[in-house]
């Protein structure tokens, strides 16, 4: 499934790692919620990383689905009453695919420039309105008073309140992201979407339908991005227009492209990097956006094909 | 007009349009009035031309004399301002551009088009995968993963390039990247083949080796040859259209051509263009 060295290397290391972390930090809670942050911001760069990466469709409007994840769950449940997680994350993923599947019926008309444009344009509609909104909180967004439980056949499993269960539920979503990217593009379709972003001339001369799988690429990264707001919304208990700003999209497609685009296990290494320099810088000076800003300039024109682009040459084979 | 499954199944003669005599070839591609304007340039004007199966139809021109336009207006890359395209019976100038591979209809482009950084084996596997279909399936099955490279190994046999089958298409020499291309075509398992100057920017030895395939495959494929390499042309074909600004001047057998005035008139009494 791994086939590339780097790739193996990384992934061997990363979760493994991941996994011991919440004992290796004596369950320190501030930490463990930090570090499920990243995990489930790699998930969303990690589904930004597919479409550009892999689909060649440039967005910059992926945090519209990142919000409408967390906005999606606070619609749709009551407000005192806990939901079931799995029945709500199943709802979760269904709406926000079929809402993918109109706008992406919309966007995937234009490319290139035009397509960044009428993505922004339209997650921007999007923050303006719940922003404005006065059943939504406005700018300072909802509260979810109640946690989800999480019980299977009266069989409850973990608990989201806790921070470590919790912190258990990101990884594994990553881990399964990952594989369920690694496993599509192994398969006839993923053949295919490789061969799209390759050649889409030639592509439609063979006789494809070049729309339909850009379409369907488009639905599955908008739902696992939507799936990552909606875990993110559960984590903090809030959701706010924030969520779906455009610095949001603008920020993940910077982890992705300095994680490497197109690798997918880019996304996870781009993401910790970009939000461990945050943290770092922002403990040294007020003004951490430059040195900060400075420094990923420097490491994207170092890395020309990100980190993973250097991981990869350093153990010598590129693929 | 016959529908396309009569036409298979009804005896050549039957199935022959328009009267043609038993000795000549069943007709697989034709276009009827066929014209392209941009505004008011006429690319291409009132054009009618029948393709035979098992033959190699030439297309010659001086530049500017739409023979590109017209290999896009069969392939679906255009849409004709008039006219009609029929395939085996059935109008096809309305359907998508992707439907003209799926019925049979495969095109070389001028620019070689493969996919560079895919082997040579994966450029056939893209092109048969449509034809044994589950381009949808996101599960990898063993089964069509070796049906494939199959179907895509045969593909490369056909035009000779067995030996690179695990070659990257961008490292292999140009020559063999045309060839490829072909192979690619022929994965989908067409009935026409639409080449666009397969010997375009060439050594002689390398055209020499497509002459040689197109030779071979011109006995199982209709195929449509634009090309400016007259030599080239006069050898390989059994039809020969000679076109100049948009408008249809000649259609006949390579000897008819080649001694008829006005041929000789628009090449070299007016022209100050190079050929």
């Amino acid at each position: 499934m791994f086939t590339n060295r780097a790739e193996k290397l990384f992934v061997w290391m990363f979760f493994p790692l991941a996994l011991l972390m919440p004992l290796l930090l004596d369950q320190n809670t501030f930490y463990v919620n930090k570090l499920a942050t990243i995990l489930i911001l790699s998930i969303f760069v990690m589904s930004l990383d597919y479409l550009v990466g892999r689909c060649g469709l440039v967005t910059l409007g992926h945090a519209l689905f990142y919000g409408l994840g967390g906005y999606l769950f606070v619609m749709l449940t009551p407000e005192y009453e806990a939901v079931n997680f799995w029945v709500y994350t199943f709802y979760v993923l269904v709406i926000a695919s079929a809402i993918a599947l109109v706008v992406g019926f919309i966007v995937l008309r234009t490319s290139g420039i035009y397509m960044i444009m009428i993505t922004l344009a339209l997650a921007q509609m999007c923050f303006y309105f719940f922003s404005d909104s006065t059943e939504f909180g406005g700018n300072d967004g909802v509260f979810i008073y109640v946690k989800p439980e999480t019980s299977v056949f009266g069989l409850n499993l973990f608990d989201l309140d806790n921070p470590t269960h919790f912190y258990y539920l990101c990884l594994l979503s990553l881990f399964n992201c990952l594989l369920f990217f690694k496993l599509i593009m192994r398969s006839k379709f993923g053949r295919i979407v490789d061969a799209v972003q390759e050649n889409p001339e030639r592509t439609t001369a063979l006789g494809y339908n070049v729309f339909q799988f850009r379409l369907a690429s488009y639905v599955i990264a908008s739902a696992l991005g939507a799936y990552a707001g909606y875990l993110f919304a559960l984590q903090y208990g809030f959701v706010n227009p924030s969520m779906l700003s455009w610095q949001t999209s603008g920020t993940a497609l910077v982890m992705s492209i300095l994680g490497g685009l197109g690798t997918l296990y880019g996304a996870i290494l781009g993401t910790l990097v970009y939000e461990g320099l945050h943290y770092g810088f922002e403990h040294l000076t007020e003004h951490w956006l430059l040195p900060m800003g400075t420094l990923i300039i420097l490491m994207v024109l170092a890395f020309r094909h990100g980190l993973a682009g250097y991981l990869e040459s350093l153990l010598g084979k590129r693929k | 007009m016959t529908s396309r499954i009569e036409l298979q199944t009804a005896s050549l003669a039957d199935s022959l349009p328009h009267g043609h005599s038993l000795a000549e070839p069943k007709v697989v591609l034709e276009t009827e009035g066929l014209c392209k304007y941009w505004g008011g340039l006429k690319a291409l004007d009132d054009l009618s031309l029948q393709f035979h199966d098992r033959q190699l139809h030439g297309i010659v021109g001086p530049n500017g004399a739409g023979k590109s336009t017209l290999l896009n207006l069969l392939c679906g890359t255009y849409k004709p301002t008039r006219g009609k395209i029929v395939h085996l019976g059935d109008a096809i100038d309305s359907i998508k551009p992707y439907e003209f591979s799926r019925r049979g209809i495969g095109r070389g482009f001028q620019k070689t088009n493969i996919y560079p950084s895919a082997t040579c084996l994966e450029n056939c596997s893209i092109a048969a995968q449509r034809r044994i279909g589950g381009s949808f399936n996101i599960f990898r099955s063993r089964h069509s993963e070796k049906l494939l490279t199959e179907m895509a190994e045969q593909a490369l046999a056909k035009v000779g390039l067995a030996h690179r089958r695990d070659a990257v298409a961008s490292r292999i020499s140009y020559g063999e990247q045309r060839q490829l291309e072909i192979a690619t075509v022929l994965a989908t398992a067409p009935s026409v083949l639409l080449l666009d100057e397969p010997m375009a920017g060439m050594g002689h030895e390398e055209s020499q080796l497509i002459i040689a395939l197109l030779k071979t495959l011109k006995q199982d494929y209709c195929i449509v040859l634009v090309e400016h390499d007259m030599d080239a042309v006069f050898e390989l074909s059994d039809q020969l259209t000679v076109m100049v600004d948009g408008q249809h001047l000649i259609t006949d057998t390579v000897d008819q051509v080649r001694d008829d005035a006005r041929v000789k008139i628009a090449y070299l009494g007016q022209g100050d263009e190079v050929i």
